[in-house]
């Protein structure tokens, strides 16, 4: 039972981090159809950056004081969203607007270059080895502070829900109340009719890049506070995790992405714990091919008109 | 022409074969004289590729090493890499069909190729130690392990591979094209997965009276995947077409991709063909017309997965071994970049595309990583980031030049659409609100006949003047 619980704390760390990435996934299929390939690539390398501005920038140890971790912590955040957020808007400029029209494998075969080319330059910048940190965040137990010691819920973890559950909020806030969100939300629906009306398609557009880019930003920076390891190749693992998370859910759909991470985080975690380690991948991989081939809609439906 | 007509005439049985083959033989002369009047270019092209296939070692050694001392310091790439190309020449067709003729976006490839590599180890290596069969091949009777000849390697890889890949269409090919990629993604990366953990299978079978038992298997040699496997080998002659052959495995694989390539261009211009790129213009046209869509993009996987099967049981032949990490994304889309750089949907543009990009892989590039190292030590290498490179490569021929370097005309007209609807906006012009790509190609369709020759911008000017009558 013990396990249990600890696997399922684990598993929704796991998904919080997922759905922060695949939130960009649904969004920017939502608006344009696009697998943005390099997403996961986008978050790699948030995690980088946070990296740099951590140990690098702001020198973080062990030993600093901890008002001063949650000052530096909060700066970091906000950094590397900034800077993930103009990655991806760039990415967008450069790599698929020129394509709107195109068939459309071939924003899809420019997104997979993109990704290369992400990935290549953090490889270039940061190396082939295992990039790590200084152990931030306190490794405390918090649920020995009322008598239990079988499970462990750390600190980290708890870290983890309090940056991404109010980003997740303030998303689901964002497109469902503000102007710039139903201009999104009607971009989604009919990019010819939004335009008719008024709204600047492409701005909308890379709006919706800035969006995901600045949450996979954030997503990098959890990461690297929660594992303290990141690497170059990173993304395309967690991206397609991320990805299968938003397929799950329903692509397009937003709470469906959350859904859909936080199943998966919890079948990640279980097939780590339970079956092993090196089939993980492999099973979330079958979740994507069995969703797609026998629910493509998701768990909770596809939020989009069927543009073909 | 006349002489197959003649060839009726001849008695049946063993001498009418003999003169039958005889007339074939002695038809090649005038048909070549033929060719050689109505494609005169390509016949040329054909014949000149030819000698310099059946002369590559010459070709190789001097002519090219005499260009590189002489004349421009280029590396010449050695039998290994040259071999490589061929391989990978014969994955780029095979993806060619699917992706090129079909129009289907199959991102794990490498898992057919994975598939074929195993196909190999599996049936030609001591891998297999509690059995020994050793059929026909060129080691002693009893040793252990499964010891097929390649000769009858590549039909059953060619069989497996294109099983896996009716099995993995049938449930998928009903998604859509981005869907679809996807999927395929995710079996390119199981497949290596499965052959990766494979190394310690324990079944336990335990049914009414039937008991069975086998603990600690090892089916796939784990991480360090199946070594060694025997090499092909050809019994009259006495060779092996191993690493340490010289330029012997370079004529199989030319073969090989011969075979291939003939293959490929008669499947191209049969029924199947046109149904292909009927699909691949739109599906549901061609479903209205009497195409079994499901069935055709099936057989276009199956027959893609096939050549995959033919370059994986090559390759892991020719290196002796395999494991499972030759087979990863990278690769599938190391041969997506060939096929699109070289002209997707050309059989002969996806074979340079292959030729060229290996050279600038396995050759160039080390070769330029080591000048550098010798020059500024701390300089990165740049055959560490060939991804690098090829990344932009698939970024900027998207943006520029979808349809490759040496296109498919019909494909090119279908993939420049945007390029052209685009240059026409920047010039003021509305093209039309929707499905822009649909309309110039229809106008391109439309055009008289003798004018289907002109040039990009004529056509470009040609295709806007009537894009503004709509």
């Amino acid at each position: 039972m013990d396990q249990i619980v600890q696997t399922f704390i684990i598993g929704l760390s796991n998904g919080l981090i997922f759905a922060l990435v695949a939130l960009g996934y649904s969004l920017v299929y939502g608006i344009i159809e696009l697998i943005n390939f390099a997403h996961g690539d986008v978050f790699m390398l948030g995690s980088m950056i946070a990296l740099l501005l951590i140990s690098g920038v702001f020198g973080v140890t062990a030993a600093t004081s901890p008002l001063m971790i949650v000052i530096i912590v909060a700066a970091v955040i906000l950094i590397t969203m900034a800077v993930t957020a103009t990655i991806n808007v760039t990415i967008e400029r450069l790599a698929y607007r020129p394509l709107r029209n195109a068939p459309k494998l071939a924003p899809l075969i420019s997104a997979i270059g993109m990704s290369f080319v992400l990935q290549n330059i953090a490889l270039l910048i940061a190396g082939p080895a295992n990039k790590s940190i200084d152990n931030v965040l306190p490794s405390v137990n918090l649920l020995s502070y009322i008598g239990v010691n079988t499970v462990e819920l750390s600190f980290r973890q708890v870290f983890v829900a309090v940056v991404t559950v109010p980003l997740l909020i303030g998303m689901s806030w964002f497109v469902a109340k503000t102007k710039q969100g139903k201009a999104m939300r009607a971009t989604a629906q009919d990019p010819d009719t939004a335009g008719l009306m008024g709204v600047d398609v492409n701005r909308t557009i890379a709006f919706t890049f800035l969006i995901g880019g600045a949450l996979a930003g954030a997503a990098g920076v959890v990461q690297i506070l929660y594992n303290n390891v990141t690497v170059w190749n990173l993304g395309f693992r967690f991206g397609l995790n991320a990805f299968t998370s938003a397929v799950l859910g329903g692509i397009g759909n937003l709470p469906g992405a959350v859904l859909g991470a936080l199943v998966l985080g919890q079948i990640n975690a279980f097939s780590d714990r339970y079956v092993a380690a090196n089939w993980t991948n492999a099973i979330v991989f079958m979740v994507l091919i069995g969703v797609l081939v026998f629910k493509p809609t998701g768990l909770l439906g596809q939020q989009l008109a069927d543009r073909a | 022409m006349t002489a197959i007509v003649e060839s009726e005439r001849r008695p049946g049985g063993f001498a009418g074969w003999i003169g039958h083959i005889g007339d074939v033989l002695g038809a090649i002369p005038g048909a070549y004289r033929d060719a050689l009047r109505t494609h005169p270019l390509r016949t040329t092209l054909l014949s000149a590729l030819v000698i310099l296939g059946v002369f590559y070692p010459l070709l190789n050694r001097s002519v090219l090493q005499g260009f590189s001392r002489n004349v421009f310091p280029l590396p010449i790439p050695d039998d290994t890499v040259v071999t490589f190309m061929l391989i990978f020449s014969i994955m780029a067709v095979g993806l060619n069909i699917v992706a090129g003729f079909a129009g289907l976006l199959d991102l794990g490839y490498v898992a057919f190729y994975a598939i074929g590599a195993y196909t190999a180890a599996f049936l030609a290596s001591p891998h297999f130690g509690v059995v020994s069969i050793v059929l026909l091949a060129n080691v002693p009777q009893g040793f252990p392990g499964i010891h097929i000849p390649f000769w009858f390697i590549v039909p059953l890889a060619m069989i497996i591979a294109g099983t896996f890949g009716a099995l993995l269409g049938a449930p998928t090919l009903r998604l859509r094209g981005d869907y679809l990629a996807i999927v395929t993604l995710g079996f390119g990366e199981i497949v290596p997965v499965v052959f990766r953990n494979l190394a310690d299978v324990t079944i336990k079978f335990n049914f009414l009276f039937i008991n069975f038992s086998a603990e600690h298997l090892n089916l796939t040699g784990g991480p360090l995947g199946i070594n060694p496997i025997d090499p092909p080998y050809l019994p009259g002659l006495g060779i092996t077409f191993n690493a340490s052959a010289g330029f012997a495995p370079v004529y199989l694989a030319m073969i090989l991709l011969a075979l291939g390539v003939l293959f490929a261009r008669n499947l191209e211009r049969s029924r199947i063909g046109r149904a292909w790129m009927a699909i691949r213009e739109d599906e549901l046209a061609a479903e209205m017309m009497g195409v079994h869509t499901v069935r055709t993009k099936l057989l276009a996987f199956a027959l893609g997965a096939s050549f995959a099967g033919i370059a994986g049981s090559l390759q892991a032949s020719y290196l002796g071994a395999t494991t499972s990490d030759f087979f990863q994304f990278s690769t599938s889309i190391l041969v997506l970049i060939m096929v699109i750089l070289g002209g997707i949907g050309n059989i002969w543009g996806v074979i340079v595309g292959a030729v060229a990009l290996q050279y600038v892989n396995l050759t160039l590039l080390p070769y330029l990583g080591q000048q550098i190292q010798s020059i500024a030590p701390s300089f990165p290498n740049p055959a560490q980031f060939n991804f690098l490179f090829f990344g932009l490569i698939l970024v900027v021929m998207m943006r520029f030049r979808p349809e490759g370097f040496i296109p498919n005309r019909q494909r090119a007209a279908q993939l420049s659409a945007h390029v052209l609807a685009a240059a026409a906006a920047e010039r003021g012009e509305v093209v039309g609100l929707d499905n822009t790509g649909l309309d110039i190609d229809e106008n391109i369709e439309l055009a008289p006949p003798g004018q289907s020759e002109v040039g990009e911008d004529a056509r470009a000017a040609e295709t806007s003047d009537e894009a503004r009558d709509l």
